[in-house]
This record gives C-alpha cells, sequence and structure tokens, in this order.
C-alpha cells in the first residue's frame, strides 16, 4: 500500500508493506544514513525523530509513523552544509568508523534542543541507547561538550 | 513473522477502539514494542491509539492521571520537571534506553505487564488505580487488576490513576547484574509518616511467581510505631519471596538476593544502615 510519511519535512508517498518496520521502509526508499544494526532497539544505529523524541526505527512499525514528523540525520544537516554536531564529531575524531555516528548525533541534537548546557552525567545518559565499538565514548561526549560550549557562546541555534 | 494480512485501524473514540478489538486477533497498538518483539501470526489487526487523545498528564484533586499513550520519557520528563511522581518517574528512568523509553507507554506495560517492568512494582505500592473501558468504563486498583484476573480479558487501558503524595520516603531496586538486562526483579518500599510513627507501608515485588507479591504481614508490623532497626528484623521473617528458577538463576539465588536487598533499603529508610 501506498502511504504518506513526512520524512525532514518533506512529504514523501511510498510503498509499504503493514508490518514493515520504519528502519526498513526508510533504507529500502534511499534513507540509508539510517543504519541497519542489531534490529533490537539495543545499539541505537537506527535512531531517528519522531516528533522531535529520538527512537529506534527498527522497533516502530512503520504505518505508526505516518502521520509524524520524522527526521533522519541528513534532516539536520548535509555533507555540503553539515549541522555544527556533524563538524565537530568530524573535527574531534568522534566519528571514527561512522557506524554509529548518524544515531549518536541525533541523539545529541535531541539533547541540545532540550538542555543546551548538559553535564557530562547528562550527555551520558543521553547517550544510553548508543552503542559505539571504535571510540570508547570520551571523544562523542567531548564533541557534544564542545558543540554545546560553541552554540552557547556564539548563540547559535540548536535547529 | 507478522500475518499477511494484517490491517492497521486509526479510530478516533474509545468505544470504537474497543469495538475493535472484541474481534479475535485484533489487539491495540501503542508504542509497539512488545508486538515487535513477539510478531505473532495471530495478530490480524492493529488498533493505532494515537488519535484517542490518551496522551496526557494531568492532576485534578491530589491525584496524577496518567493517559495511556503516554510514554515512559514523558513521565520521566514530567516527573524532573515537576518535581512529582519521584518514584514513578525515577522507576522508569532506569527502564531500557532513551529512545526505547521514548516509545513504550503506560497502557501497553499495564496490560501486558512483563515480568520484568519496571512500572508495576511502584504502581502497586503508590496503591495506583487503573481506569480501563471494556464497553463500559471501571476503575480499579492495580492490585486487583492483576490478581482477579480483568488484566487477561481484552479491554482498552484508559488511564492510571495516582495519589498525590509528597510526604512518603520511598526506595526502589531494579535488580539486574548488568545494567542493560532486563531486571531479574524490581522491588518498591513506601512508608508514610504521621510525625515519627508509620502511618502506611508498602513493600511490593514483581518478577515472582504470581507475577508480584505484596508483604501485608510485614508492613502491618510498623502500623503507628517508630521504624526501628528491631521491628525491620521481625517484618525480615514475613518478606519471603517465592521464584522460579531460570537457566540463568536458581530461585534459591534469587530469594536469598532480594531478602538481602529488601533488609538493606529498609535499612536505609530507618537511618540505620551501617
Amino acid at each position: 500500500m501506498k502511504i504518506k510519511f513526512n520524512i525532514n519535512s518533506k512529504i514523501e508517498e511510498l510503498e509499504i508493506r503493514p508490518d514493515a518496520t520504519l528502519l526498513n521502509v526508510l533504507r529500502d526508499n534511499g534513507f540509508t544514513e539510517v543504519k541497519c544494526g542489531c534490529s533490537e532497539g539495543e545499539c541505537g544505529a537506527c535512531i531517528v525523530l519522531i516528533d522531535d523524541k529520538t527512537v529506534n526505527s527498527c522497533q516502530v512499525l512503520a504505518m505508526s509513523a505516518a502521520s509524524k514528523k520524522i527526521k533522519t540525520v541528513k534532516g539536520i544537516g548535509t555533507l555540503h552544509n553539515p549541522h555544527l554536531l556533524q563538524k565537530i564529531f568530524a573535527s574531534t575524531g568522534a566519528d571514527q568508523c561512522g557506524f554509529c555516528s548518524p544515531g549518536m548525533v541525533l541523539s545529541a541534537y535531541s539533547l541540545l534542543k532540550e538542555n543546551p548546557n548538559p553535564t557530562e552525567k547528562e550527555i551520558a545518559e543521553a547517550l544510553d541507547g548508543n552503542l559505539c565499538r571504535c571510540t570508547g565514548y570520551v571523544k562523542i561526549i567531548e564533541a557534544v561538550r564542545r558543540t554545546a560550549q560553541i552554540m552557547n557562546e556564539n548563540l547559535i541555534s540548536r535547529e | 513473522m507478522f500475518n499477511e494480512n494484517l490491517k492497521w485501524y486509526f479510530p478516533a473514540s474509545i468505544p470504537k477502539a474497543v469495538q475493535l478489538i472484541e474481534q479475535p486477533g485484533i489487539i491495540l497498538h501503542g508504542g509497539g514494542t512488545r508486538i515487535l518483539k513477539t510478531q505473532s501470526r495471530s495478530i490480524i489487526g492493529l488498533v493505532d491509539i494515537c488519535n484517542l487523545k490518551l496522551d496526557y498528564i494531568k492532576q485534578k484533586n491530589n491525584l496524577y492521571h496518567v493517559g495511556a499513550a503516554v510514554t515512559f520519557g514523558k513521565v520521566v520528563k514530567f516527573s524532573k520537571e515537576n518535581n512529582c511522581l519521584s518514584m514513578l518517574g525515577t522507576a522508569l528512568s532506569e527502564a531500557a534506553s532513551t529512545p526505547v523509553r521514548n516509545r513504550i507507554t503506560i497502557g501497553g506495560s499495564i496490560k501486558d505487564f512483563p515480568l520484568w517492568s519496571n512500572l508495576i512494582a511502584p504502581l502497586i505500592a503508590l496503591d495506583a488505580k487503573v481506569e480501563i473501558n471494556n464497553g463500559s468504563s471501571k476503575i480499579i486498583p492495580i492490585e486487583e487488576y492483576i490478581t482477579s484476573g480483568m488484566i487477561k480479558t481484552k479491554h482498552l487501558v484508559k488511564e492510571i490513576i495516582i495519589p498525590e503524595d509528597e510526604k512518603i520516603i520511598w526506595r526502589i531496586k531494579r535488580f539486574t547484574l548488568l545494567k542493560f538486562e532486563y531486571p531479574i526483579f524490581n522491588i518498591a518500599i513506601k512508608f508514610k509518616f504521621n510525625g515519627s510513627l508509620v502511618h502506611d507501608a508498602a513493600f511490593v515485588i514483581t518478577g515472582v511467581k504470581n507475577r508480584f507479591k505484596r508483604f501485608n504481614k510485614a508492613e502491618n508490623i510498623f502500623m503507628e510505631k517508630n521504624l526501628s532497626e528491631k521491628l525491620i528484623k521481625q517484618a525480615m521473617k514475613f518478606i519471603e519471596p517465592k521464584f522460579v528458577s531460570d537457566y540463568k538463576y536458581s530461585s534459591a539465588y534469587k530469594e536469598k538476593v532480594a531478602k538481602i536487598i529488601f533488609e538493606d533499603l529498609l535499612l536505609d529508610i530507618a537511618g540505620v544502615k551501617q
């Protein structure tokens, strides 16, 4: 069946199965920035925002997201016009292999929108659903902290 | 695998949703996390509750009303921002991870009551009630909802109702060997004092045989008395949680650990912990 989705502020009419997960629908339709990790809701590689809240897209039946605003990591910044978080993830070496980065960036983005000046503990708590097997989290937490600092110093929008 | 003829329904009223779930194979969909885990082929229809306007937390006449579509994440945020529902907010903040908490709903967790749920022990300790609709509306104490078998019948959970109580002293424990595992059991302890005397108490554990156990005899030992180490020692004789052995842990192991944690939490509240 064909269903309309609001993905990255654009209406997309996609052919889906009624039992498809949002992860599969997104990836099958070219949104490959959403990564498939564990498919169990454990690793956070598939995180997207639904109505501004982080969710594991592997744990969401796509039909239930049809009337909601879905945002993937490309919805906050692109290769040629990256979000400050994405720039700092790259410049601090917080990305490494990059597989967990889309989920990490979206979790951090959601955190900074709600809490512009998070403590290290609050950053770690906000990233509790994201697993990284490369960096050991130190650089990731540092990247989020530095982004918050720069945004606050320069009054940069968190959008 | 889901049934290949799976259909979705998005009713705009509770009576319509209830009418739909009366049909065989049609169930409610809140966050969908549990449905995705089971993916039963017997499910032929999903009734999404997103249009039923059950995504609310309201305070009225010293009671909090939490709608079935409210996520764990929303309760945690509400609890922090409004400095209320602290026992429930803390318990739910320890469940799963942030993106999963943004998906698990109160209604689904009540209706399914998985043994590892962080939700039920605090709700029982807080004397919460649940409003259900199975053609007509009923408000039932959560303990009765589980023990009477009502939980297994076809109905829609509309909301939970929790007494506002700033004066309680509480402790909870979600016992796991690794933080990200499902808990082996959850303990919730509540005391309410009248001056220095205990006026009300609740000692609850979930994850045991028969899903939960409330230790009424142990609670009664403290009534209208000062909380003391001596009374705790007496009460511990009545705190005998019974578990089922599983492939990881024996029942004897779980019983011993649960008793130690109960005693530690009680001593902690009494301020006499060594």
